[in-house]
């Protein structure tokens, strides 16, 4: 078997040290080391977003980094998104605009939404749409996912707390 | 009163969950000592097996068994998915189960499937569905098997076949079944019409894209008792499944379906043979991810179909009669086809004074067919209603108001054979004719262009049972065990809200499991808010009388003469007279308490579906230089019979258009002619993405069903049927050109235009 090692990460906050194999990605180490199971795994291509976490508050795929690359880095996951138990704004808007059916892409879906966010207060539709393209849902047709990202920005920029 | 709950906006009652990571989805859950298997899949797509050689898979580290066929305890007879869920002799499409690596981490079984080689030898390989059904062409499966006894038709549409009748066609032995419904001299009719459209329409194997792979987790209890933690559609229907496969009595299966990531049709008792197989020849717990490309092969996608369709109408509008020749391809699938639905949607919502139309279910060496929202709808609307708009052309007259000229009635009698009950096949035309998009639609810019297009579904029925319990703090728990595909369960909550006098808040809804759940059918065939919401209905009903006798005797009022009000009971007229369902329940819930509990059972069987239509207008713009189609806008009435929750009612009708938009633009599962598929991964196979599907304007339509709860029907499949032919039609409105083929990417429409012009 391929020897494995430890790594350290800083997960949700909290440093926590995992053995992992060379080639473990960062989403199975997420899941399967830590039970964080809010990342999703829905294709192999690292196309659909639905493992998405922020990496340094940038959404990344996490099946396109290896466990062992995200030593130095803080990595924030859906279960960590709002740490005091408050939906974060963005969740909130999720559930108030319907924004999900089956749920499998609501978490990259809002993790996405949150970088973009962070990057521009006041997208438009337009804008929106194309940030998530990275992120497949098979269920709302979107349209919701996008009134959702629109009034998270609109709360956020209210100053709504985090 | 409290103001009603019903039609009224709500957040889904799993969003707080699903937003913080809180689900867990069937891959998620933590099983001691789980295995994890991975699939070996044939490369082949015909061919018999000559020898599994698994040593070399069995020396790696981590790797516990490789399993095939023989090694599972199978004692169902056929060769359908359950009963043969590797494929024992002879592989009948690339992409097919053969082994099974389990080992003692994910990436130990990924290792060791290259390990195991499988020895074939090719026999040629049906791909072409047409070419197969001539008498003496090769057939794609050689190896005799006894009929499996699976029902998988009834759960999604539960059609009968027509008629049986004498002229027998020269067929091959790949033909499975054969549809034929006719009334009147359709020919004859058709011969006489004043005009007459015609054309062969293709569609390509299209997959359901559920962003959550198929899994399923197994696991035996110490008293033997099989547990399947799984992703389906449906629970009850899957432990039938696995009694069937395994000769097991159901009460020793226990089927817990998890929180589902999307299914569409396409999760029905696929993988629980395969984790339950190998967990019961290992006697370990056993976990089957797909990886995607897995799923891509190894599921079972909807149908190709070839449909010969022509139509007639007279001078005035009135249609006459069609004829139609469908063709569906099964690939593996000897259970069931769409050819038995497919030929009763390819006459639309529609009156025909005659019809001829002949079905056939053929199978082939590629993938196993299997239902994707709506099976055999779309392709038949695509055909049908592209031909209404050209007899429109043809006619000189709005093929609005053609449609809307020969829409069905109640009482209009089918190509089924039977009345139509009431469907607002009328209502929804009418609402999209007062649409600015459609009244404006001379107006546009060069290359762009409005389509119309119309479908229906005729809705499923299956008896169902619910409970509804108080509980201590007076808060209630609605039971059942259906599985929550489309917010069902936030519907749920409204209606026993409703019924019993609580607010939607302190309704907890709980999907039971075999062992412990009343009954409910697969959530498939749009009907689980029609069926099991009715006997929610009555569920609530009966808590409600239990909570007024003991009231009655509390306040010594008559029943009669009680209202519940915002969580308590209290004398109509009188409101201080008044007793909490909290109190009540404190006092029926404990020892040496005075009332039974408060707690209802209900349970429906309608005997009558309730369809949905809609109708829909897509608006798009041709780029001739390249052929590339794109959907400005697209908008949508549809007769939901009453919108429980219109926000999530619209959820439906969006995430089904842009399910049609798929079909019409971008989606088509293509194998070459061995019959190796060429679209295993979202990268040849393109999925609407969130920059390709505009805004959806939704027109909510409401005809009561008469045996709906609150009239509400089942309404999942209606919203992708006619999606694709009103982008098709509008293609045609743009550029003058119509394509017979789906998806309509932008080589095709760049030949077509091409070919206008030459
Ligand atoms: S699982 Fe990472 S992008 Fe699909
Ligand atoms: S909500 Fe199901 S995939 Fe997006």
């Amino acid at each position: 078997m391929p020897s494995s090692r430890t790594v350290g990460l800083v997960v949700n906050g909290e440093s926590r040290s995992l053995d992992v194999e060379p080639r473990t990605l960062l989403v199975h180490a997420l899941r399967d080391g830590l039970g964080l199971t809010g990342a999703h795994i829905g294709c192999d291509t690292s196309q659909c977003g639905a493992c998405t976490v922020l990496v340094d508050g940038r959404a990344v795929k996490s099946c396109t980094m290896l466990a062992v690359q995200a030593e130095d880095v803080e990595v924030t996951t859906i279960e960590g998104f709002a740490p005091d138990g408050v939906q974060h704004p963005i969740q909130r808007a999720f559930v108030e605009q319907h924004g999900l059916q089956c749920g499998f892409c609501t978490p990259g879906m809002i993790l996405t939404a949150s970088d973009l966010l962070s990057r521009e207060p006041d997208p438009d539709d337009a804008t929106i749409r194309r940030a998530l393209k990275g992120n497949f849902c098979r269920c709302t047709g979107y349209q919701s996912i996008v009134d959702s990202v629109r009034t998270a920005a609109a709360a956020l920029r209210e100053g709504d707390a985090a | 009163m409290t103001e009603s709950v019903i039609g009224v906006a709500r957040a889904r009652v799993d969003a707080p969950d699903k937003v913080t990571g809180a689900t867990r989805f069937a891959a998620d859950g933590h099983v001691h000592g789980l295995l994890h298997a991975r699939l070996v899949l044939s490369p082949e797509a015909h061919a018999l097996i000559q020898r599994v050689e698994r040593n070399a898979a069995l020396a790696m580290p981590g790797v516990v068994a490789v399993l095939t066929a023989d090694d599972l305890p199978l004692t169902g007879a056929g060769s359908d998915r359950t009963t043969e869920p590797l494929a024992r002799t002879e592989v009948v499409f690339a992409g097919q189960p053969v082994a099974l690596v389990v080992a003692e981490n994910e990436a130990a079984a990924e290792d060791a499937v290259e390990a195991v080689v499988v020895q074939y030898e090719p026999l040629p390989a049906v791909v072409d569905v047409e070419d197969a059904m001539l008498p003496g062409r090769a057939l794609a499966r050689v190896v005799e098997e006894e009929a499996g006894g699976g029902d998988m038709e009834s759960i999604h549409a539960g059609v009968d076949n027509g008629q049986e009748d004498g002229d027998e066609e020269q067929l091959s032995d790949n033909v499975l079944d054969t549809v034929h419904r006719s009334s009147g001299d359709a020919t004859a009719l058709l011969e006489t019409s004043d005009v007459v459209v015609s054309g062969t329409f293709r569609t390509p194997w299209v997959y359901q894209a559920y962003i959550e792979p198929q899994v399923a987790t197994a696991w035996l209890e110490p008293n033997e008792t099989l547990v399947v933690s799984t992703s389906t559609q449906g629970s009850f229907v899957t432990q039938r499944e696995l009694a069937r496969a395994f000769g097991l009595p159901l009460e020793r299966i226990r089927v817990v379906a998890e929180p589902l990531g999307g299914a569409f049709g396409g999760k029905l008792a696929l993988m629980e043979p395969l984790a339950a197989g190998a967990a019961l020849a290992l006697r370990r717990p056993v976990r089957v991810v797909l990886t995607r490309a897995e799923d891509f092969q190894a599921t079972n996608p909807a149908s190709a179909q070839v449909t010969h369709l022509k139509l007639g109408a007279r001078k005035d509008g009135t249609l006459t009669a069609l004829t139609a020749r469908m063709i569906v391809d099964r690939g593996s699938n000897a259970g069931w086809g769409v050819e038995g639905i497919t030929t009763l949607l390819v006459a639309g919502p529609y009156r025909w004074k005659a019809h001829d139309i002949r079905g056939y279910g053929v199978q082939t060496n590629r993938f196993t067919f299997g239902a994707y929202r709506g099976p055999g709808a779309p392709t038949a609307a695509f055909a049908l209603e592209t031909l209404l708009d050209e007899l429109a052309a043809e006619l000189e007259v709005d093929p609005l108001e053609l449609r809307l000229q020969n829409a069905v009635v109640e009482a209009d009698v089918g190509v089924s054979g039977n009345p139509f009950p009431r469907m607002g096949a009328v209502e929804v035309l009418e609402r999209i004719r007062e649409h600015p998009l459609w009244k404006t639609r001379a107006s546009l810019p060069a290359d762009e262009g409005v389509g119309v297009a119309a479908g229906y579904w005729p809705g499923g029925t299956e008896p169902a049972a619910a409970v509804c319990r108080v509980n201590q703090d007076g808060t209630m728990t609605v039971v059942t065990s259906a599985v929550d595909m489309s917010g069902v369960n936030t519907g749920f909550a409204a209606i026993a809200a409703e019924t019993f006098g609580l607010s939607p808040d302190q309704i907890r809804v709980v999907a039971a499991d075999t062992a412990t759940g009343p009954y409910s059918g697969a959530s498939a065939g749009s009907k689980v808010t029609y069926t099991v919401g009715a006997a929610v209905l009555k569920a609530a009903e009966a808590a409600r009388e239990k909570l007024l006798k003991a009231a009655s005797e509390e306040l010594e009022i008559a029943p009669a003469d009680l209202e519940v009000v915002d969580g308590a009971v209290r004398a109509v007229g009188s409101p201080d007279h008044s007793i909490t369902v909290a109190e009540i329940s404190a006092k029926a819930l404990r020892f040496g308490g005075r009332y039974e509990p408060i707690e209802g059972h209900g349970g429906s069987a309608q005997t009558r579906g309730a369809p949905s239509v809609a109708a829909h207008l897509a608006h798009v713009r041709v780029d001739q230089e390249t052929g590339e189609v794109t959907l400005l806008a697209h908008v949508i009435a549809q007769d939901v019979g009453r919108a429980l929750n219109p926000a999530l009612v619209e959820g439906q009708m969006r995430g089904g258009v842009a399910q049609g938009i798929g079909w019409a633009l971008f989606e088509e599962l293509v194998h070459d002619e061995s019959g190796q598929l060429l679209t295993s991964s979202f990268l040849d196979y393109a999925i609407p993405l969130a920059d390709r599907v505009p805004d959806i304007d939704t027109l909510i339509v409401e005809v009561p069903a008469p045996d709906g709860p609150f009239g509400a029907k089942g309404i999942g499949e209606a919203p992708v049927i006619a999606a694709a032919p009103a982008i098709a039609n509008a293609v045609a409105a743009a550029v003058g050109i119509r394509l017979r083929e789906l998806p309509m990417t932008a080589p095709r429409v760049w030949a077509a235009l091409e070919d206008a012009q030459a």
